[in-house]
Order: C-alpha cells, then sequence, then structure tokens
C-alpha cells in the first residue's frame, strides 16, 4: 500500500519557506550546471555546425591548422586541375586559394584579442554559402575592402559596416557585413586574396578549399594528395577540420564539471538538512501512518519522493532561471590557431533533462538516509511523543 | 563567558544539523576559493625578481609572425640590455597529442643569463651548452613523465616540419613557469629549418628594474619602421595578453562566485530559520529569566556566524591543501600548472564566511528576538 502523493505535496507547502528555500538552492546549482554546458555546448556545435561534406581544405602536410600552414604558389594549379572537382555555372573549377594572417585588435571592452583574416576570393564565397551579406556589398579587388561577420563587427572595435581600420600596411574600409549562421566563419575577416597577400608581403597560400563532385570523388582527391609526394600537402574534409578544433572547449568542460559536482554536494547536504528536519518534527504524523497500516517500506518511498520532488521542483526552477541565457552570444580562445572564436551559449532539451536528472540525484542522495531514518521511527514512542 | 557557554550548548545540541550544515558551506567554500585562487593564479603569474627584469619582444601584429633573428644583435646593442635571447615555440608532439606541454628552442649562449631564476646543476649546465641536440626539462615536467637525465625525447613537429630528437642533459628547478618546459638549441631547430634564421620571440633582460620600461620603449623605436615592427612588454604583461584571448573568463568565475555564496547565504538561513522556529518557546523563557533582546539577538548571531565560519575555515583550508598536494599538470594535460591559494584569499573566504552568517541569522533572529515573551510561551513548538 503506498502513500499517496497528495500527502508529499501537502507537507511540502506546509513548510513553504523553507522548501522554497531549499528548492531555491538546488535550482542555483542546477542552472549554473545548465550554464556552464550550454556555454561548452555552444563552443563544440560552432565547430561541427562548420563546413560541408564534400568539401576539402588542403593543408601543408604535417600542419594542423590554416594559420601554421604554408606552401608556394604554384602548388595551386597542380590541386587546381585534380579530376573529381566540381564547376560552378560559369564552367570553373570550384577551387579557391586562401591566405589566412591573424591579427591583434582591440575588443569594444578594451583588451585585445587574435582576429582571423582571411584572404579569400569570388569562389571562395561561392564554396561558403552559409556566409549570407546582411548590410553592405562583398569586397573588389585592390582596394583594400573588408567585409566583418556580424558577431565580430558587434564585439570588436572599428568594425562596424562604413568604419576604417588600420592592418598590416593600410588603412582597410569595412564595406560590408556578413552573418555565416553560427560557423566558424563568423569569427572571421574576409578580404581579397590579392589584396592581403601584397599588404603582408606573403605570396603564398595557408590553404586551398575545394568542392567534390561528390564523396567518392572526395576521397579519390584526398588520395591522391597524400599519394604525390612532391607536393607536401594533406586534404582534410571541411567538416572534419573544423569538428577537430572543438577540443577548446575542454577547460571549460572541466571546470563546469567540477563546479556543478561541488556545489552538488553542497545541495545534498542541504537537501538532507531540509529532509531530515522534515522527519524529526513529523515523527508523530510516522506514527500514525504506521498505525494506520503502512508499512515501514512505504514510508521510505515516501519520503523519497518527498525530497525528489523537492528537488525536481528545484530542477525547475533552474531550467527557468538558465533560460534567458540561450542565444546570449560570447568568445574565447581557439587553441587551435590561437584566435578568437564567438559562439552562443545554446541550450538543448537535452542539456535541460540532464539538468534534471542532476537535480534528481540530489533528491535521492539528499534524501535517502532521512527516509531511512523515517522508516526506522517505532510506532509506539512516536506516538508517544 | 557564559553566554558563549550557551552558545556553544545550542551548537552542539543537534549535532546531525551542525555537522550537515558545517559541510554543505564547506563544500560551497571549497569551490568559492578554489575559483578565487583559479582567477588569482592567472591574473597574476608568478613574480620571481628575475621575471620582473624579463621583457618579450614578439612581432607587432601577433604571436604568429616570425621574427628575423637578426634582430637579436640589434637589440643586443640596445642601452640597458643585459642579455637577449631568441626564444621559438615549437609545439612538437611527445608520443600522443593528449601530452600538451610547453617546448622552446633558445640561444643557449644567454640563456642562463636571461633566466637566472632556472636553477640547474653546474655539471648538467655544462653537457646542455655543449650538446646540440641536448635539451633540459624543468622539474615538474619531468617528474610527469618519469624523464632522467640522458633520456631521450623523441618530439614529432606539428607547426614544423622537423623532429628533433632530443636527449635530456638537465633538469632545472623554479622559474617563472614553475618548471614546466622542455627547452633546447635554436641552433638545431634552425637547421631542421633549412637555416631560415626566424625566432618567435625574444627574450630579454635588463639591467635593473627601473630600465625595464625604457628599454620596451628603446627596442621597439629601433623597429618601427622596419617591415617587421615589434611590440615589446614585460613578461608579466605577455602572459596577461593570454589571459585577456581567453575572453570573459573573469566574469564568468565572478558571477559563478556571486551565485554559489548567494546558495550558502540560503542554504545558512534555512537552517538557522528552522532552528530558531523549533526554539520560540526557548525564547520566552530565556526572556522570562531576564534576557535582553539584543542578547537573544546576539545569540542566534553568534550560533550562524560560528556555523558559517566552521565551514568557511574547513572548506577553503580544505582547498588550500588540496590543490597543494594535487599534481596539476598531470592531471589537465599541462593545461594548469598550478593553482596556489594565498593567504589573501584565505582572509578574503573567511570574511565570506563572517558575512554569510550574519546575513543568513538577520532577519530570523531579529525577528525572534523581538516576539513578546508570553506570545513566545504561548506557543507549541
Amino acid at each position: 500500500m503506498t502513500i499517496p502523493l497528495k500527502y508529499n505535496f501537502g507537507s511540502l507547502w506546509v513548510r513553504r519557506v523553507g522548501t522554497l528555500m531549499t528548492a531555491l538552492g538546488i535550482g542555483l546549482t542546477v542552472s549554473i550546471f545548465i550554464i556552464m554546458m550550454a556555454l561548452v555546448n555552444g563552443l563544440e556545435s560552432t565547430f561541427i555546425d562548420t563546413g560541408h561534406e564534400d568539401t576539402l581544405i588542403v593543408i601543408r602536410d604535417g600542419s594542423v591548422n590554416e594559420v601554421n600552414s604554408y606552401y608556394n604558389r604554384d602548388l595551386f594549379q597542380t590541386v587546381r586541375l585534380l579530376p573529381g572537382i566540381r564547376v560552378d555555372d560559369n564552367n570553373d573549377p570550384m577551387v579557391s586559394g586562401e591566405l589566412v594572417v591573424v591579427i591583434n585588435h582591440p575588443r569594444v571592452t578594451g583588451e585585445s584579442s587574435n582576429v582571423i583574416v582571411r584572404g579569400t576570393s569570388a569562389i571562395g564565397l561561392k564554396l561558403r554559402p552559409e556566409a549570407r551579406l546582411v548590410d553592405g556589398r562583398w569586397f573588389k579587388r585592390g582596394l583594400r575592402e573588408i567585409v566583418v561577420s556580424e558577431p565580430l563587427s558587434r564585439r570588436f572595435q572599428n568594425m562596424r559596416y562604413g568604419n576604417s581600420l588600420h592592418m598590416s600596411r593600410s588603412d582597410w574600409k569595412v564595406v560590408g557585413v556578413f552573418n555565416a549562421g553560427g560557423t566558424a566563419y563568423d569569427s572571421e575577416v574576409w578580404a581579397d586574396y590579392e589584396d592581403v597577400a601584397q599588404d603582408w608581403d606573403r605570396p603564398i597560400y595557408t590553404s586551398i578549399l575545394l568542392r567534390a563532385t561528390d564523396l567518392i570523388a572526395a576521397k579519390e582527391i584526398q588520395r591522391r594528395i597524400a599519394d604525390d609526394r612532391r607536393i607536401h600537402l594533406q586534404a582534410v574534409s571541411q567538416k572534419e577540420y573544423f569538428r577537430s578544433q572543438s577540443f577548446s572547449s575542454i577547460g571549460i568542460k572541466a571546470l563546469g564539471i567540477f563546479i556543478a559536482t561541488v556545489m552538488g554536494i553542497g545541495s545534498c547536504f542541504a537537501a538532507m538538512n531540509m529532509m531530515y528536519a522534515a522527519v524529526m518534527s513529523r515523527s508523530r504524523e510516522v506514527g500514525t501512518l504506521r498505525a494506520l497500516g503502512f508499512s515501514r517500506w512505504s514510508i521510505l518511498t515516501s519520503f523519497l519522493i518527498e525530497s525528489t520532488i523537492l528537488a525536481l521542483l528545484g530542477g525547475v526552477v533552474g531550467c527557468l532561471m538558465a533560460l534567458p541565457m540561450h542565444g546570449i552570444s560570447t568568445g574565447t580562445a581557439n587553441f587551435a590557431n590561437f584566435s578568437e572564436i564567438l559562439f552562443h551559449f545554446r541550450i538543448t532539451p537535452k542539456i535541460l533533462l540532464q539538468g534534471l536528472a542532476f537535480a534528481m540525484v540530489v533528491g535521492v542522495v539528499g534524501g535517502g538516509l532521512p527516509a531511512r531514518r523515517a522508516a526506522q521511527i517505532r510506532l509506539i514512542e512516536a506516538l508517544r511523543s | 563567558m557564559r553566554f558563549l557557554w550557551l552558545l556553544l550548548r545550542n551548537i552542539l545540541r543537534n549535532r546531525r544539523r551542525t555537522f550537515l550544515t558545517v559541510t554543505s558551506i564547506a563544500a560551497s567554500l571549497f569551490l568559492v576559493t578554489t575559483l578565487l585562487a583559479l582567477l588569482e593564479n592567472l591574473r597574476n603569474p608568478r613574480q620571481t625578481p628575475d621575471a620582473a627584469l624579463r621583457l618579450i619582444t614578439r612581432h607587432k601584429v601577433s604571436l604568429f609572425n616570425a621574427l628575423p633573428y637578426a634582430y637579436r644583435m640589434k637589440i643586443a646593442k640596445v642601452e640597458g640590455v643585459e642579455a637577449v635571447i631568441g626564444s621559438m615555440w615549437f609545439g612538437g608532439i611527445y608520443k600522443d597529442p593528449q601530452n600538451f606541454f610547453a617546448q622552446f628552442s633558445v640561444d643557449t649562449d644567454q640563456f642562463f643569463q636571461v633566466n637566472p631564476d632556472a636553477r640547474i646543476p653546474e655539471d648538467q649546465k655544462q653537457a646542455f651548452l655543449k650538446d646540440r641536440t641536448g635539451a633540459i626539462a624543468g622539474n615538474t615536467l619531468a617528474e610527469r613523465f618519469g624523464w632522467k637525465v640522458g633520456d631521450r625525447i623523441h618530439l614529432k613537429g606539428s607547426l614544423f616540419q622537423f623532429d628533433p630528437e632530443l636527449t635530456l642533459r638537465g633538469i632545472y628547478e623554479g622559474g617563472s613557469d614553475d618548471g614546466g618546459t622542455l627547452f633546447f638549441h635554436w641552433e638545431y631547430f634552425n637547421e631542421g629549418m633549412k637555416n631560415q634564421s626566424f625566432t618567435g620571440t625574444f627574450s630579454i633582460r635588463a639591467r635593473s628594474a627601473e630600465e625595464v620600461p625604457l628599454v620596451a620603449e628603446r627596442v621597439d623605436a629601433l623597429f618601427q619602421n622596419a617591415t617587421t615592427p615589434t611590440k615589446t612588454e614585460t613578461e608579466k604583461a605577455f602572459m596577461l595578453g593570454f589571459l585577456s584571448m581567453m575572453g570573459n573568463v573573469q566574469f564568468l568565475i565572478t558571477g559563478v562566485c556571486s551565485v554559489v555564496t548567494f546558495t550558502i547565504i540560503l542554504v545558512a538561513a534555512n537552517t538557522m530559520a528552522m532552528s530558531i522556529r523549533e526554539r520560540v518557546r526557548e525564547i520566552g523563557i530565556l526572556k522570562a529569566v531576564g534576557f535582553q533582546n539584543r542578547q537573544i539577538l546576539f545569540l542566534f548571531l553568534g550560533e550562524s556566524v560560528f556555523l558559517s565560519l566552521t565551514g568557511a575555515i574547513i572548506g577553503s583550508w580544505a582547498a588550500k591543501l588540496f590543490f597543494a598536494n594535487l599534481n596539476l599538470p598531470a592531471i589537465t594535460g599541462g593545461f594548469i600548472q598550478r593553482v596556489e591559494v594565498k593567504l589573501g584569499i584565505l582572509a578574503l573566504c573567511t570574511g565570506l564566511g563572517v558575512l554569510v552568517g550574519i546575513l543568513a541569522a538577520g532577519v530570523p533572529a531579529w525577528r525572534a528576538s523581538r516576539r513578546p515573551c508570553a506570545d513566545a510561551l504561548r506557543r507549541v513548538g
């Protein structure tokens, strides 16, 4: 015979101030957990969402990132003539030679950070259809023009539409703002390849981006590039290239788990305190329940359910408190290229469920001992008290 | 004195509750201490007197742009420069990409003049200087991989197409890097680079502390109009540049700390409210025997402060001991070298404990102390 849930809700309601405070304590813990996980998730999915399976990025063999890859311009022709490369409407192969440089630039808040500047081409823009103009137009060759991503233009100085900023040896004009749909390209400044190569005096490529006709052709191109010992290049799938950068989140992830664990332990003790107080002040009630014929087991479950309800209430409060953080834009260092990567806090149903599960664990662990104590209360003594 | 005795008896009355409250406060303060110490260590890297004399020169645009090695001779002639070495981040892979640690190829001839805080036995020093493919490692790094002098260390280049095969010739202690770095000869590196003669940064030792800012200005002025302009800053400022790159770490950590503090106040307030509610009758009795409102207020405040202060002291000292005995470089894969809990942070957390105690008991204790005697006695607890 089980004790009706109504009894538990009633008991929690009677001591509502205590219930609310304990739930709020658990809720704050859960919200911190959710926010940290949303941070990690936002950072990781920025990398995971970037790139296309049929697109390859060619970098120097042995490099792991564009910023430390470089090779001669003549290799471009070798790559461009490989079979299996898709052609665009004008019958041009979809291959873009690119030069990535890093600048140190002040944020709006004053401190500075590294920003990726990509010298690319008209084909390069076609290869990244996810990037759409929201303001102005794309850059033109020879005019020292740049197009800045929307989040970057909000976060860094002099990067708004119409601004002008000094990079390398020239003043560059911001002629457009683009949005790359929350991908890693949302952390970049784009300009014409020739302009960047001239201004930085680096007549080289750091990478070549190309689109294969299909996945099989992509595999074949990868194999051909790897097998050609003269060129010392490697082709990686664009998707894989960015996915492998998501290790930048390790630090935040570890910090988040550490914080959640320690706070979780603290919350368990707080919940235990509350539940012990509940058990002690209700020993008469427990005695009555026993006298009515409820078993020790029912009493144990009932108290355990009560503490779980309390914790879940906290969990729900925590979810609600964390939700406003969703979509807020922030940035950190991408350890693959030591430049700023911009992303959003991303709360998913999965993270919310994890938060609730976390709260439930707190409830069960915190309520376990007090519930056992309640089940051990002896009928006669309890009624006499 | 008797008053204190009463306070203590009250605390010991419900031992389980006292234990649970203190533990939950201690857990939270453990976290606050850790986070504050982490932030403090990031913001104030260890400053040895030698580190204060060190300057780092890098390419003005960013660390990714290399500097011509020929700059070394020009910098050496700058007034106020005692010694200067080229220093190039190698970033190779040792066995597994997970084994991350700092590796630099450096000029060895003046290395120990620029880094006198890296202490090393004289014979090991000489062996390192003589062996072109020799290397020295910091003690914490050597401990992490179980290296002994004479061991072979093979690195696989990831930034550069060059795989140095090194022999460990010495182990140094101290330095501002907490012994977490591997140094090897720049000449060997340059050979692997087909004598392209470039370096990432230069480390300069200034003659005196007064000359540090002047040296920075003079060096940068020297290359102001060159194709590769430089930026020279103190070692500390250089390290802080990395922190600013990490973004709003500071905001994140202080945010978490405030939420944790607020949570402890809730927990402590809840406990105090519970224990005061149970003692309303007692308050009536105390009043009946002549206790003043103020005394009762202090009785409860004292109890609450005692609880949270005990929790705070246990939590923050536990954090100090915990991180002093933890091999952090091994656990974090070289990401965090050290979390040192300084006395200032312990003091801050102790103060936080007192504050939490007062805030937590404030309202319920004040209300309890104001309750009319007869009303309190009438209450069935």
